[in-house]
């Protein structure tokens, strides 16, 4: 989707600025930082559609980045990207809740469809969340407030 | 390389003496520990026995000297007292009768013929009466030496001698005084009689029995060494008591025996040294039997020993070169097991760190095409090299992530999915695939799939990356050959509680050097670029990993054999990653 908002976290500067310029050319809002705690600051900051998320970096690695935005509740997937790649530990990184899982080195067309699906699943989630809502304040009315306010 | 075959041979030829050093040593304490305490047991009981057994022959020899002595001293005896008896009971005048004398003669033979003749002599020696088969009644005795003895002592019995007869006898005189006039009673004692109670007691074949009188002059003819009235070849001794035994081993010319045993003993009256004499070797016959047996059954027991202690030490060295080998065996295993770990570890850091650089190079090659498509080149040449090296790149690239992919798939322990397999179905699936691609190079597949195999649990999709890796090996062990035959083999391991199946191809095998190698990453026999060398390595990874294991045999131009065992009890990671598994199903 043109427009959306894309925070790229990886280690590897040359990495992030050559896929902001990739990205940013097909369209995309891209921010980059390079370690977990400037992710998680960021993502505290301003509202993100999709994470895509190195798993090796130093400090805080990319699994505890991924449990940290989880707690923050937000409508963000999270896609992980990287060149650690083993099945077990993207596993671990889908149980603990990232949309999907992709091993460097990528096609960027690979990962354009990657960040679209996860987007989408961002859409739906937030889509869902709202009518919920809606639902709720339909129901009790007088919880409405509570509710809006309570998220965010 | 050559360098390290001579060392392989060197060693094994050192192992080799080690062995037989190990077989030399178990037999020779074998052998020690169990002969001495025989060999001395056995020493032992047959000094016992021996001494033993010659107490109880000299024993059984003197009674037997003692008992014939006392048989003829009561002979003598008799005879004399018999004697002594008519001549103090009827007169001179009485016995001067012929008629008397000869009724005397007459009873004292009535049970045996024990007197030749008898006869009544005066002081003068002359002959009054005589009763006998010889014509003596004219001789004159008054100078024979009995005459004198009997004068003198009252009674006496004579040696053997020749006399006027000219044939050994003796005889037996008693003197009795009446009124004032002595007169003496001569018998003369039946030498056959005499000498068949002395002589005719048979000891072997070797003994003999035998009388000396104190001259040592034969008194009755021994069986082999002499005859009566001559000299004896040895010294008659001193008289003495008591019986006597003496073993005269080797020749013994002082003593005049040799290699034998003679008892003996004096008679009191007429003092006589009665001999009874046997050969050692006859004498102590049982005794050397009964050694000999024992010789026997010591060395036959020897040579039992010797047999088992050989026996049982060959089998005990090939036990231990069986658990050398085993030894050396699962120490190559872990060995190889070590290497691939520690080459895991270093591979999974090295491609983490290619797969970095690799996406930048990609990454950057992507911003040169994105500008590229935006930017007017009017050079069709360098558009076209430009497309072609960004295409070279790309597949480098990608080369280059195959590589990295498959080291991390070595390395890392993936997750497996655990369902239950039907061996022999998903074996024909994989033939089936791979059939088709070996078809054009003319090799046949033989399956010999056990009907009986029960499913088992194990990963699917990690075993199909196995046996496509080894099929695909196998068909690529065939180049060069215009046909051959992939056999697989599936059977129930019973022993080892699993799945064994086997891939044996007829391809041209891997050498000796390279058999140890084959499951090392990046070792490969094929050119450069062809092959990874991670193919093995992957399936050794995950063949572990499920728990079973793989083995191979091969001999260079017949083909070689991989054979993979699977167990139907998985390992307990594995259980527990079913039970998760089914569990966040």
């Amino acid at each position: 989707m043109i427009g959306s908002k894309i925070l790229l976290v990886d280690d590897e500067i040359i990495f992030t600025e050559n896929m902001a310029k990739l990205l940013t050319s097909r369209g995309y809002l891209v921010t980059t930082v390079n370690n977990g705690e400037s992710a998680i600051r960021k993502l505290e900051e301003k509202d993100f559609d999709v994470v895509v998320l190195d798993l090796k970096m130093p400090g805080m690695d990319g699994i505890t980045t991924l449990k940290e935005i989880k707690k923050l509740g937000l409508f963000t997937e999270t896609l992980i990207l990287t060149g650690h790649g083993s099945v077990d530990t993207a596993l671990e990184a889908i149980k603990i809740g990232a949309y999907d899982y992709l091993a460097k080195p990528c096609e960027i067309d690979e990962l354009v469809e990657k960040i679209e699906g996860a987007w989408q699943q961002k859409d739906t989630d937030e889509k869902k969340d709202m009518q919920e809502k809606i639902q709720r304040v339909i129901e009790s009315p007088s919880d409405a407030f509570k509710l809006f306010k309570k998220k965010k | 390389m050559g360098k390290k075959f001579f060392n392989g041979n060197d060693d094994s030829a050192k192992q080799l003496k080690t062995y037989s050093k190990l077989f030399k040593n178990f037999t020779m304490l074998t052998i020690v520990c169990s002969l001495i305490p025989l060999l001395l047991v056995g020493w032992g009981i047959n000094i016992h026995y021996t001494k033993f057994a010659k107490s109880r022959m000299i024993n059984s020899i003197q009674s037997r000297v003692e008992h014939h002595a006392q048989i003829i001293n009561l002979f003598l005896e008799e005879q004399s007292s018999k004697l002594k008896l008519i001549a103090f009971t009827h007169s001179k005048t009485f016995l001067q009768e012929p008629a008397n004398l000869q009724h005397i003669f007459e009873m004292m033979n009535r049970e045996h013929n024990v007197i030749t003749d008898i006869g009544v002599i005066d002081e003068n020696g002359r002959h009054l009466a005589y009763i006998g088969p010889y014509d003596l009644m004219d001789k004159n005795y008054l100078q024979a030496f009995w005459f004198k003895e009997a004068m003198e002592k009252g009674i006496y019995i004579s040696d053997m001698f020749m006399g006027f007869r000219k044939e050994p006898h003796f005889i037996i005189a008693v003197t009795r005084s009446e009124q004032g006039e002595k007169w003496i009673l001569r018998a003369t004692v039946n030498s056959q009689v005499f000498r068949s109670l002395v002589e005719n007691v048979k000891i072997g074949k070797t003994g003999e029995v035998f009388l000396i009188n104190k001259d040592g002059i034969f008194q009755t003819s021994p069986r082999f060494s002499g005859n009566i009235m001559e000299k004896a070849p040895f010294p008659p001794g001193q008289y003495h008591g008591d019986v006597k035994v003496n073993i005269f081993k080797g020749s013994n010319p002082d003593s005049g025996f040799s290699n034998q045993i003679t008892a003996e003993t004096w008679l009191p009256n007429p003092q006589w040294k009665l001999v009874v004499k046997q050969d050692y070797s006859e004498a102590f016959a049982d005794v050397n039997h009964a050694n000999f047996a024992t010789l026997i059954f010591l060395h036959l027991s020897a040579l039992s020993i010797l047999i088992v202690a050989i026996f049982i030490t060959k089998y005990m060295i090939s036990m231990i070169k069986k658990r050398d080998i085993k030894a050396e065996s699962l120490n190559q295993q872990l060995m190889q097991a070590g290497k691939l770990a520690s080459i895991g570890e270093l591979s999974a850091g090295v491609a983490h760190e290619i797969n970095n650089p690799l996406a930048i190079i990609l990454t950057e090659r992507q911003i040169l095409l994105d500008l590229f498509g935006i930017t007017k080149i009017n050079d069709t040449e360098f558009c076209k090299q430009f497309k072609a090296s960004m295409d070279q790149i790309d597949a480098q690239a990608l080369r280059c992530k195959t590589i990295t992919h498959n080291l991390l798939r070595f390395s890392r322990r993936t997750q497996s999915i655990i369902e239950t397999i039907d061996l022999n179905q998903f074996l024909e699936e994989v033939i089936d695939l791979m059939e088709r691609e070996a078809k054009t190079s003319g090799i046949k597949f033989i399956p010999d799939l056990d009907g009986t195999l029960p499913p088992i649990l194990s990963d699917p999709s990690q075993l199909q990356q196995v046996f496509l890796n080894l099929i695909n090996n196998a068909i690529h062990a065939h180049e060069g050959i215009s046909y051959g035959t992939i056999r697989i083999i599936s059977r129930v391991d019973e022993d080892k509680k699993g799945v064994q199946i086997t891939f044996a191809d007829t391809g041209s095998g891997i050498s000796k050097d390279n058999i140890e190698k084959i499951f090392d990453p990046f070792f490969t026999t094929k050119e450069v670029g062809k092959g990874t060398g991670l193919g093995l390595s992957i399936c050794y990874t995950i063949i572990k990993q499920l728990g079973g294991s793989i083995t191979v045999k091969s001999k260079i131009n017949e083909g070689t054999e991989f054979t993979l065992f699977l167990p139907f009890d998985l390992p307990a990671e594995l259980k527990e990653s079913m039970t998760n598994g089914s569990q966040n199903e």
